[in-house]
């Protein structure tokens, strides 16, 4: 039977007792819950000045932690990695530094040993961010890990050309980037041109241009576009001895 | 066989018209469709991101049901005592329970078959092409989750509804440990410590054999020997546990 229906044969004076509670109860309903609202909002303005103040955040060991994921590791690799990009993402912007970007980082591929993602924007979040030995690190525990994939390496060569100007280790790298399946095709040439050992920023431009090309992902992109944009400012201010051909 | 088969059939339909089993697939389907909002929060690692948590929320309703389902397959019918009619009919106790394990084992085949098409679909949207060993993953979650269901089924016919669902939790948790505390006790332990964690290890099921998500994430070779030998095993121990739920039941008196 339909509300209106069961009303129907109740007496009158039943009916508008039953309306005054319901009006009664929809109003508490309101009010209630735009309490809660306000409540809400003040406990979310609390929440953001908790995180703005620089706690320190505990890292649990990978190998403490795996047991208790019950194998959703990979899971948690990722969770950890979004928490990595969240925590970069927030003071990139800003003059902050990023003390806890390599425990971040370390973590998610510690969870997960084969996240080619983490390790390859990880590093390079950690070379923004000028830790160069972190990134070395990083790049060089991923490719332990993932022998046959070319990203890594290559990138490690990327940090050694452009940040380092080694150009040995940097070849070092690139050699071993050649010799692995699915190399992008533009690695023999800057072989041959390290093997002139003549670097200069327009190669790194070209490096950043590479990247600007191939990378999926908008936010990598905007970071070579930045790079790119710092390199011509480089170019105008002082002339290059010469580009390697 | 065909009495088998009538009350799986039965227990299938009992079974999907338990509203518990909707709530739990529409949350699951809800879940691993959420996991599009957590995509946008990351650089890098989208596709993984959406096949990890569709597969870990597959792994995780699916155990849900095969528990809350489970334990109660036996039980209510004691407890409703429709028992009797049943057992005075020529059905067998092994029938039974075998017929409630077989009608379990479709509802959770159509229910995980359900969130596979709803996790694919997904991560054909996000990636513009099909990941069909996502598939395998889930099959091998299958295998798992009906592992799980003989032990509810088991210790559903000696024990409380409350007490089963904690002992099949438990026994999960073990499970997906067991390689970890075989690990721990070749560290730090003593050798009874590592005798006594040895017989644990095999006799319990070794569950973390069937979770092949970061495999399948991570796009590493599978060898197919250890697949097969996983999927024998876990045939094998769902026979093992549906046979001892069976001598347990023989014996059980309904007084």
């Amino acid at each position: 039977m339909s509300g209106s229906g069961r009303l129907a044969v109740l007496p009158p004076a039943r009916i508008s007792l039953q309306r005054l509670t319901q009006a009664v109860a929809l109003a508490i309903a309101g009010a209630a819950l735009a309490g809660a609202l306000v409540t809400s909002r003040g406990l979310q303005a609390r929440a953001v000045a908790r995180t703005e103040t620089a706690q320190p955040i505990f890292f649990p060991r990978a190998e403490i932690l795996r047991p208790a994921l019950l194998g959703f590791t990979s899971l948690a690799a990722d969770l950890t990695w979004i928490r990595t990009v969240q925590y970069f993402g927030s003071r990139i912007e800003g003059q902050e530094r990023f003390p806890q970007l390599y425990q971040f980082v370390d973590l998610a591929t510690s969870l997960d040993p084969h996240f080619l993602d983490a390790y390859q924007y990880g590093g390079l979040f950690l070379v923004i961010a000028r830790q160069y030995p972190n990134a070395i690190a990083i790049y060089e525990k991923g490719i332990a890990a993932n022998p046959s994939a070319w990203q890594l390496p290559h990138d490690l060569g990327r940090l050694y050309f452009l940040e380092l100007q080694d150009y040995e280790k940097a070849m070092h790298w690139w050699e071993i980037t050649d010799r692995l399946p699915g190399r992008p095709h533009y690695i023999p040439r800057f072989l041959i041109r390290l093997q002139a050992r003549l670097g200069n920023v327009e190669t790194a431009m070209e490096l950043w241009q590479q990247m600007l090309e191939h990378s999926e992902n908008e936010a990598i992109r905007d970071i070579a576009r930045r790079e790119i944009r710092k390199l011509l400012g480089q170019m105008q201010q002082k002339p290059s001895p010469g580009r390697i051909r | 066989m065909r009495r088998v088969l009538t009350i799986a059939q039965m227990a299938f339909t009992e079974t999907v018209r338990d509203k518990i089993l909707y709530s739990i697939l529409v949350f699951a389907l809800a879940m691993i469709g959420s996991s599009t909002i957590l995509v946008t929060l990351s650089v890098g690692g989208e596709g993984r991101i959406v096949r990890n948590l569709g597969l870990a929320c597959i792994t995780l309703f699916g155990l849900f049901i095969a528990v809350f389902i489970g334990i109660n397959l036996v039980s209510r019918e004691i407890e409703r005592r429709t028992i009797f009619s049943l057992l005075s009919k020529p059905v067998r106790r092994a029938e039974f329970l075998v017929g409630k394990f077989l009608g379990l084992g479709l509802t959770l085949a159509v229910n995980l078959g359900i969130m596979a098409a709803g996790l694919m679909v997904l991560a054909w949207a996000l990636e513009d092409h099909w990941t069909p060993r996502i598939l395998l993953a889930i099959g091998f979650t299958f295998l798992e989750l009906l592992i799980l269901t003989a032990f509810a089924i088991l210790f559903s016919t000696f024990s409380t509804p409350t007490l089963s669902a904690i002992y099949t939790l438990l026994v999960f948790v073990i499970g997906r440990l067991s390689a970890d505390l075989m690990e721990f006790a070749s560290q730090f332990g003593g050798p009874s410590l590592k005798a006594t964690v040895n017989v644990l290890y095999y006799l319990l099921p070794n569950l973390a054999q069937f979770n092949l998500s970061s495999a399948v994430v991570n796009r590493l070779p599978l060898d197919p020997w250890v697949l097969t030998l996983t999927a024998i095993y876990g045939v094998l121990y769902v026979a093992g546990i549906l046979s001892v739920a069976i001598a347990v039941f023989q014996r059980r008196d309904f007084r």
